[in-house]
Formats: structure tokens, C-alpha cells, sequence
């Protein structure tokens, strides 16, 4: 097999939805449409897909990030010929398995026996094939002790597992598998993942939807950022995301001007925040492990900088629970501002970003000549995605605990001297 | 390597039954997972199987035998309704069961890809094990009767093959009309409910054809089932034999079955975006 074949072929591919359809309707609308009258509820036309092209070779991965809504899992169901594109034409070269979902078609009546062949066949697998590699499923899945009892008295963890168990032995030239990854306890999120790993390894083309940063870059050497509907940039997965984290939120410039709840002199004060990555490019969100910077715009009315001899600046992190989980300030890092001059910004440099990911707020603080100048608490909200902290492409589970620290493992023995 | 081409603007319509055969294996599995459904968990299990046939046949043999005193011939009546009656049961249970399938399966279509046709398809089975203890309960009554079988017999796979491609002719076009048009679900109901007076289950089709115009049983045949139940009875009681517009009944599931495909083909496109 030559590396260099094409095994999916995207030319123009567009999918049309009409909101409000008539075409599943009632008898009664096929009747009004039958004698010309249409209903009275117009249908409104919506693409979820828009001229999409690209090429992926045999053997590449390649992760497919975007918003909600921009169109990936409706991309994925037409390359899974689930449904039909509107315009435009696909080959695919190769035997593909989609996975949309974990455990398509599990009965709850049937053993777990019974469903491994029942959602096998779903899958496209021969009953031969099943057989064959029952065994590896069971031991994949962990639940053998409960193999013949009905799925219904299963934990939903363990159905999880089983229904991967099943999916991770499908042994297909293309493999397309959308966000499955995100059911399951986070063990066996690392189990699937490191599954995932192998399978892209083999030289087998997968194509993977995610909005787990982490797992893609690591997954997925090329990247496609879908936003509503087209593509907006393909290349490079790292470019990709750089990308898709920037755009998602661009107006992360936020203007403090209206904000009335604040204390103070005001003799400087905060206007806006920005978030900016190493590039100076503003950011909607950040990444663990990313290394930005805090823009705190700064604006001074009642006073000339002439008159500002000292300025000391913290800022408060909470999570969303509004624990305060960090603070940073100027004091401690004896980095007090002494006779600054003229300045319109406090840049606070983070190298890396250690915080895991969920919604924080910051409040921001500022004294100056040590008299309270401005105080506004949650000034701004910002996300923190996943991100390869550890440069393994793994984090550790969700629940555990709120910061990652940088540690090295290794083995040692006490010597003992006679 | 195996090759998909996907294309906006082909409208093939084959059938492509190779697909179809290459998921044979989940036919079998879905067949399988309908039978073990529908006896698990149920105390009396397979015996459920054998009491329902049975207990329509002794009300039956109740009103129309004994409290109507219908005549039919040197047949004993709970012979003669019991072949109506497995014909009947068969058809109906796989047409709604069929017709119902796609959108019973929504969450399964929704994930992923598989020819279509093979979820009401598979439903054609199931009924085939009531099918089976219905003509064990025709044999048992045979012998309690001592009735031997004609030779016409031999005719009785052919008239099974017409109850199977009947049952999923109808089942298949209401499965498709299902997803379109939701009202379908409502008239299924209506149509077995109905059906079973429409059809010579219970009373010979003799009686009925005598005393109406021709034009009028022309209509009575155009019910695939009608001229199958006579056949049926021909074959294994050796009675009258089947009423020349009983062909008309052959026609119409011929016809029924082979439109079903295509139309079951042209609706397949879209069932994931509409189901």
C-alpha cells in the first residue's frame, strides 16, 4: 500500500436542512401540497454545510474541530452515508467504520453476550469475526463477570465499557469517530484514548471529532476547523487549533468602562482585558499548559502620571464556584511599579498556564501611592480548555483536583554502607 | 479495497441486493434479538406461543361453530378457521411489526449506516416461529380429528413464500408511508382490527362471493391475504380450490412486494434526516 493514496476525496460537499419540514408532516400537509396549497408554516432553508473539499491520505489522522453548530457531526453522518449530501461527491477508498456513539442499538433486555454480537453486526462485523475476537473484547471491557446478564442491570459505566470494548475491535482501513470519547469514567477515557493511539499508529485513517484540545493535537498530525458550515482553515493541527482558540471567542476584549461596581479612588484605572498569546494575538480562551499574557488596559483621568509613584497590582483568580483558587500580585513578585511614567497597559506574563480547564473569573485590584485606586470583583470571565500540559497528549481525570503540577517519576534503591 | 462513492446527484435506483447480502449477519442478529425480546422475562416464556392460537381457536369454534352453525362442509370447523387464522395472524403481526420497524429504530438510523431494508426485513422471521407452532396446533388437530391431508400439499411452500412476501410488501410500504406520514401509525391499527372481517379467517370465502356482485368480490380479492387463506386451505385440506380471482390476490402481492423495494429505496435516502 502506498502511504500516499488518497483514501477520502470531499469535492463541494454541501447538505441543506430545511427548518420546519413538510416532509415528515401529517397527511394533511402532503394533501395541501398535492392541491397546490402550500401550509401556512414556510419552510426556512438552513445549510449546515457549505461547499466543504478536502483530501485525507491513507494512514493520516486527522482531527475536525469547530463550535457547536459549525457542521461536524453533520459532516461526519455524510461520510458515514448515514445521510446524503445536497450537492457534491465523496470517495472514499477503503472499508470505513463510524462510531457517532457508543453501544448503537444495545438492547437492555439482552445479556452482554448477546449484545456484543448484536452491536457488532451494527457495526459491520461478521458473526465470524465477533467470535473470533471475543475473547480480547471481553478482557478489553472489563465486565466478564457479568456477560450473561441483562445490559439493563448494567452500571451505564459499564455498558460504556462494553460497548467500546466492541468498537475498539473493529479492524476497519478508516475509522471516523466522533466526540465518543467524552462518556465513561476518566480510567477508561485514557484506556480508549491510548486504544485510539495504537489505531492511529497502525497507518489506519481516522478521522476524529473532539473538542478535547489535548487528545487531538496528540492524536491528529492535520487538523480541519469547520465554522458554520465551511472550512475555515486545514493544515497543521497545532496551526489549526492556535486558530480555532483564537477565533472563539474574539471579542475577548472586554470593556470595564461601564462597570459602576467598582471601588476607589480611580486615580488609574482598569478599561479592558485582554488575553493574548505569545504571538500578541488576542484570545478567546486559553489552554493548561498555554503560555499568554493578561493585558489589564489602564486608563488615569484624575491624575498626570507624574503624580503616581507607586502602583501595586493583584489580581484574584476564582473557579466557578467562586473559590479563590490563585492570586497573582505585583507585591509578591516584588515587582512593584515605582514611578512608572506614562503607561497604558499591566501585562502579566503566565509561562504556563497550570490552572485545569473550566470557567475562572478574575477580580482585579490596583493600589496607588498604597491608597486604593480600583477594585472590581469577577471583572472577567475567561475559559480554560484542555490542553497537553504534560506534553503526553494525557490529563489526568477531571475530578482530580484543580491544578497540574510538573513532576518527573523515577526509580531508586537505598544504599546501604557496611 | 472496497470503494464508496458518495454523489449528490446520482439517483441510482438498484437495489443493490449485494449490500444487502453482505449484512446478512445482522439480519440473523436482529432477528435473534426480536424473539429473545419478546419472551424474556415472561414467566410462562415459549408456552405463550402455543396459548394465544389456542385460545382464539376455541373462541372462535364458540361463536361462529356453535352459535352461528357455519357450514363448512366435511372440514371440522377448528381445522378449517386454524389454517385461516396462522395465514391471518402471520400476515398481520409482520405488517404492523414491519411497518412500525423504522421508526422504532430511529436511534439506531440516526448513528449509523446499514442498508435499510434490513430492519423490517428481519421482522419477517420472528413471525415465522408462531407461524410454525400454528401448523404444529393444525397438525395436532388433524390428528385429533383423523383427517388426513390431500396431495395438494405439496402446493403449501409456494402458498407460505406468498404469506411471507404478502406480509413485507404491505410491511415495507408502511414502514417508508410511516416515516413520511405519521398517520400511519394509527391506521395500521385500524387496518388488522378491520382486516381480519375483510379476510375468509373466520368463514369460508365461498360465502361471502356468493352473495355479492362480481365487482364487488373483484375488490374483496384485491386483499393480497384473501386468495392466499384460500389457498392455504386448499393445500392442506384439500377442499375447494382456490376461487380463479384469487389470482388476483397473487397479483397484487407480487406487485406489492417488488413497488415496495423501490419505493422502501427512494424514501431511504432521507430517512436519517426526517425519521
Amino acid at each position: 500500500m502506498i502511504m500516499s493514496n488518497v483514501a477520502i476525496s470531499v469535492e463541494n460537499i454541501s447538505k441543506r436542512y430545511s427548518i420546519g419540514d413538510t416532509s415528515s408532516g401529517s397527511l394533511q400537509d402532503a394533501f395541501r401540497s398535492l392541491v397546490g396549497r402550500r401550509g401556512a408554516q414556510k419552510t426556512e432553508e438552513f445549510w449546515a454545510l457549505k461547499d466543504i473539499s478536502f483530501e485525507v491520505k491513507q494512514g493520516e489522522a486527522i482531527g475536525i474541530i469547530g463550535k457547536n453548530g459549525a457542521g461536524k457531526s453533520t459532516l461526519l453522518k455524510v461520510l458515514s452515508r448515514i445521510t446524503e449530501p445536497t450537492t457534491g461527491r465523496i470517495e472514499i477508498d477503503g472499508r470505513v467504520s463510524s462510531l457517532l456513539e457508543v453501544g448503537t442499538g444495545f438492547h437492555p433486555e439482552l445479556t452482554g453476550r448477546e449484545n456484543v454480537f448484536l452491536n457488532g453486526t451494527i457495526l459491520g462485523m461478521s458473526r465470524d469475526e465477533i467470535k473470533a475476537k471475543f475473547d480480547e473484547i471481553v478482557d478489553f471491557s472489563g465486565v466478564e463477570k457479568f456477560l450473561d446478564t441483562p445490559v439493563k442491570r448494567y452500571s451505564s459505566g459499564m455498558k460504556v465499557r462494553l460497548a467500546f470494548a466492541v468498537a475498539a475491535h473493529l479492524e476497519p482501513e478508516i475509522l471516523i469517530i466522533d466526540e465518543v470519547l467524552a462518556v465513561g469514567d476518566a480510567e477508561f477515557q485514557k484506556k480508549c484514548l491510548g486504544k485510539m493511539q495504537d489505531v492511529a499508529g497502525e497507518g489506519r485513517t481516522v478521522l476524529f471529532v473532539s473538542h478535547n484540545m489535548a487528545a487531538v493535537s496528540h492524536l491528529c498530525k492535520g487538523g480541519i476547523f469547520l465554522n458554520n458550515g465551511s472550512v475555515k482553515i486545514a493544515g497543521d493541527i497545532n496551526h489549526v487549533i492556535d486558530h480555532y482558540l483564537q477565533e472563539s471567542i474574539s471579542a475577548a476584549d472586554i470593556s470595564l468602562n461601564s462597570r459602576k461596581d467598582r471601588k476607589g479612588t480611580q486615580m488609574l484605572r482598569f478599561s479592558s482585558i485582554e488575553i493574548l498569546d505569545i504571538e500578541q494575538r488576542k484570545l478567546s480562551s486559553v489552554m493548561s499548559g498555554q503560555n499568554f499574557t493578561l493585558k489589564l488596559k489602564t486608563e488615569s483621568h484624575r491624575a498626570s502620571f507624574n503624580d503616581i509613584r507607586s502602583i501595586k497590582v493583584s489580581v484574584g483568580i476564582n473557579d466557578s464556584k467562586d473559590n479563590r483558587v490563585s492570586y497573582l500580585s505585583n507585591e509578591i513578585t516584588d515587582q512593584v511599579f515605582m514611578n512608572p511614567g506614562k503607561f497604558d497597559s499591566i501585562d502579566i506574563a503566565i509561562p504556563k498556564l497550570s490552572l485545569q480547564p473550566g470557567t475562572y473569573s478574575l477580580t482585579l485590584f490596583c493600589k496607588v501611592n498604597n491608597e486604593i485606586s480600583d477594585w472590581i470583583q469577577n471583572a472577567f470571565y475567561f475559559k480554560v480548555e484542555p490542553g497537553d500540559f504534560y506534553s503526553t497528549g494525557k490529563l489526568p481525570p477531571d475530578n482530580q483536583g484543580a491544578f497540574y503540577l510538573d513532576h518527573t517519576f523515577s526509580l531508586s534503591e537505598n544504599v546501604v554502607f557496611e | 479495497m472496497p470503494k464508496t462513492i458518495i454523489d449528490a446527484n446520482k439517483s441510482a435506483l438498484s437495489l443493490d441486493l449485494k449490500e444487502l447480502a453482505d449484512y446478512r449477519d445482522l439480519f440473523y442478529t436482529l432477528s435473534y434479538r426480536d424473539f429473545k425480546v419478546k419472551y424474556a422475562q415472561t414467566f410462562l416464556g415459549f408456552i405463550w406461543a402455543f396459548i394465544q392460537p389456542f385460545m382464539t381457536l376455541v373462541v372462535f369454534g364458540l361463536v361462529f361453530s356453535r352459535g352461528l352453525q357455519l357450514d363448512t362442509g366435511n372440514v371440522p370447523y377448528v381445522l378449517f378457521a386454524a389454517c385461516g387464522l396462522a395465514s391471518w395472524t402471520y400476515f398481520s403481526t409482520v405488517m404492523s411489526q414491519a411497518g412500525s420497524s423504522i421508526i422504532g429504530a430511529q436511534s439506531m438510523v440516526q448513528k449509523i449506516y446499514f442498508p435499510r431494508l434490513v430492519i423490517p426485513l428481519s421482522k419477517a422471521v420472528v413471525g415465522l416461529i408462531d407461524f410454525g407452532i400454528a401448523l404444529l396446533i393444525i397438525l395436532g388437530l388433524m390428528i385429533v380429528y383423523s383427517f388426513s391431508p390431500s396431495a395438494n400439499i405439496l402446493f403449501l411452500p409456494f402458498f407460505i413464500i406468498l404469506v411471507v412476501l404478502a406480509a413485507l410488501g404491505v410491511g415495507i410500504w408502511l414502514s417508508a408511508l410511516t416515516i413520511r406520514f405519521r398517520d400511519f401509525q394509527n391506521i395500521v391499527p385500524f387496518l388488522v382490527r378491520f382486516g381480519m372481517f375483510l379476510t375468509p379467517v373466520a368463514y369460508p370465502s365461498s360465502l361471502l362471493v356468493n352473495r355479492i356482485p362480481e365487482w364487488a368480490s373483484i375488490i374483496y380479492y384485491l386483499n393480497p391475504i384473501a386468495g392466499i387463506i384460500d389457498g392455504f386451505r386448499w393445500s392442506i385440506l384439500g377442499s375447494s380450490p382456490p376461487n380463479e380471482l384469487s389470482y388476483i390476490s397473487f397479483g397484487v402481492v407480487i406487485l406489492l412486494f417488488t413497488s415496495s423495494l423501490f419505493y422502501f429505496k427512494k424514501v431511504e435516502r432521507i430517512i436519517a434526516d426526517i425519521v
